[in-house]
């Protein structure tokens, strides 16, 4: 094998290893420039909303009856006032308590900085931070327990 | 809601295709005059011969990227290129350890379908839609049904496990590949479809949440009997992807731990299963080879069962396969010997299980290293594409995860077996390795990730 025969090869080897670096050096770049970018998906969210709420216990307000179905918009504000969805006479539930909001695949709650707080299966949930709450959960508001159901 | 279709440029990923075909190219040109050269004989000639399957690869390549600008997706440039990247490494050293009826073999089995598979997929993104509400159930009973048939009445090929079934004048099929997908199909479906109903009624014990069981038990069975059957082909290397891909996507599709927890108690069950089998039955064969072969792999003497060699593969011992594994590596060394300069085919099976193994001793550590980088960065980007779906969208998500860790659990277990870190495990290393139906099953897998990325809107910055 002559010399240039080899020098040809070794400078196409280097090169072979140089391109896949260069590869590998493009897509890290990609990847970092992509990182503080935002996407966003292309698909609307559905508008019904499907859950209801069911009455388990209805503390102080004398218009609920347990085992009774409410139902919920997609966004539904809970609270004494009367401008809410969903108004609850109870003594510990504030003006504007939580809201329940559906996405299109599963609700979120959040609490709107209630004076009692709203647990969800029995855990406070942080006040003004929307969270995933699953069928079945067991919301307390004020003294009412509702019961997440399909 | 009509489809709005515009053309669209993607810079980076021409970039990088462009990038990825000149190294098809190079490869091959490389792998050709180095082969000649050895004989003496002038390499000119034979050039012409060795760049006709890149420009088959580089123009599938092309087709693919024009059907993604022409559908309108500008996200995700980056896992195309990184796919054809691998395939044309991969392609370039099944050229160099095998003749060239072994390359064409490789693209009109695997490649050529699996690229017809991911156009499909990408002209009819709803496909994904169509198979969560109408297929699901027939793709994985057909998969299960294939396996069950295979474990039953397949070709026993000469290492003695039954891996292809043979239908007719069809050429074999091997199964075991694809019961994988079928798995990840039928998984995301039934977790998507169960999964509210099996945390929603999971009694409370204090910190401990019993799942209700009965609803478990049809993804019991189906993972049980998919493993029976591959236990009775002795595939030993699917049952271990089949069991982390079902932990994984168990992990990724519930909210609470208790799953964890669940898996935790499976694999212990089931090591003391192996264990009880370990004492009163006999391990299979095959696998106490492996186990030999990986505490000793320098051990030269025939693995003997009741006097009698078992699982011989390899009349040299058990440990000759991982022997010549770590002296490729050794004669490679950082960059390698180049292209057609080193001894890979000293390897039993260099050229599918092994084939780590070839690329470390002709090509080095460097490019080895650059591989794994590559196959680390898919894995995040096909994880990034599911955590960017909307929330509605568990079956996709889980989809996403699943593909995913069906990609990273190989590398793992093939890459850990080939220097020695792991038992080896006969499994393919994907996009790299030999084997028509293992890269029509993966193709198909990224043709699901690029169907599902045409849900995600162009980036805003």
């Amino acid at each position: 094998m002559d010399i240039l025969w080899s020098t040809l090869l070794f400078t196409a080897k280097w090169l072979f290893i140089g391109l896949i670096y260069l590869a590998l050096l493009v897509v890290l770049l990609a990847v970092r420039r992509e990182m503080g970018l935002q996407v966003r998906s292309r698909v609307q969210t559905p508008s019904t909303a499907a859950g209801r709420l069911k009455v388990i216990k209805t503390g102080s307000d004398p218009h609920l009856r347990p085992g009774a179905i409410l139902a919920l918009d997609n966004e539904t504000t809970i609270g004494a006032a009367q401008d809410n969805r969903l108004t609850l006479a109870d003594r510990f539930v504030s003006g504007r308590h939580a809201q329940l909001r559906w996405d299109g695949a599963e609700w979120w709650l959040e609490d709107l900085g209630s004076r009692n707080g709203t647990l969800v299966n029995g855990r406070p949930s942080p006040p003004h931070r929307q969270q995933p709450v699953a069928f079945g959960a067991m919301l307390t508001i004020g003294d009412v327990v509702f019961e997440l159901v399909e | 809601m009509p489809e709005r279709l515009r053309f669209v440029f993607r810079p980076l990923e021409t970039l990088l295709l462009v990038i990825v075909m000149l190294l098809g190219g190079l490869g091959f040109a490389l792998v050709t005059a180095a082969i000649q050269l050895r004989q003496e004989t002038n390499p000119i000639p034979a050039l012409s011969g060795a760049l006709l399957p890149p420009a088959v690869l580089a123009l599938a390549l092309l087709f693919l990227h024009l059907l993604l600008q022409w559908r309108g997706v500008e996200v995700e440039q980056v896992i195309l290129p990184i796919v054809g990247l691998l395939l044309a490494v991969g392609l370039t050293m099944i050229w160099r350890l095998r003749p060239p009826e072994a390359v064409w073999q490789q693209l009109w089995r695997g490649f050529i379908p699996g690229v017809s598979l991911m156009a499909v997929l990408m002209i009819y993104p709803r496909l994904v839609e169509r198979i969560r509400r109408d297929w699901v159930i027939g793709i994985s009973l057909a998969g299960l049904g294939l396996l069950i048939a295979t474990a039953f009445f397949g070709v026993v090929d000469e290492s003695g496990a039954r891996l292809a079934l043979k239908l007719g004048p069809l050429p074999a099929v091997q199964t075991s590949e694809l019961i994988k997908l079928a798995l990840i199909i039928f998984l995301a479906w039934y977790i998507e479809k169960e999964g509210e109903a099996v945390e929603g009624r999971a009694r409370s014990l204090r910190w401990l949440r019993i799942p209700a069981v009965r609803y478990f038990i049809p993804g019991l069975l189906y993972v049980s009997l998919a493993t029976l059957a591959l236990v009775m082909m002795s595939d030993f290397g699917a049952v271990l992807i089949l069991g982390a891909l079902f932990v994984a996507m168990l992990y990724a599709g519930f909210e609470t731990r208790i799953f964890l927890t669940v898996a935790a108690v499976g694999l212990g069950l089931s090591l003391l299963v192996g264990l009880v089998l370990a004492f009163t039955w006999e391990i299979p064969a095959v696998i106490q080879q492996r186990l030999a072969a990986f505490i000793n792999p320098w051990s030269n003497a025939p693995l003997l069962i009741d006097g009698q060699p078992a699982g011989v593969t390899i009349a040299e011992g058990p440990g000759y396969q991982i022997q010549q594994a770590i002296y490729a590596l050794i004669a490679g060394g950082l960059t390698g010997t180049g292209l057609g300069f080193g001894l890979p085919n000293n390897i039993p099976l260099a050229h599918s299980d092994f084939i780590f193994a070839a690329i470390l001793e002709e090509l080095g550590a460097v490019v080895g290293l650059a591989l794994l980088a590559f196959y680390l960065i898919l894995l995040l980007r096909i994880l990034r594409v599911a955590v960017l779906l909307p929330p509605g969208q568990q079956f996709e998500r889980l989809l996403l995860v699943g593909i995913s860790i069906h990609f990273f659990i190989q590398v793992l277990v093939m890459v850990g077996g080939t220097i020695n870190l792991l038992p080896l495990t006969g499994v393919t290393l994907p996009f790299l390795s030999q084997g028509g139906m293992a890269l029509l099953v993966n193709l198909t897998e990224v043709g699901l990730v690029l169907a599902i990325v045409q849900r995600l809107e162009a980036p805003s910055p």
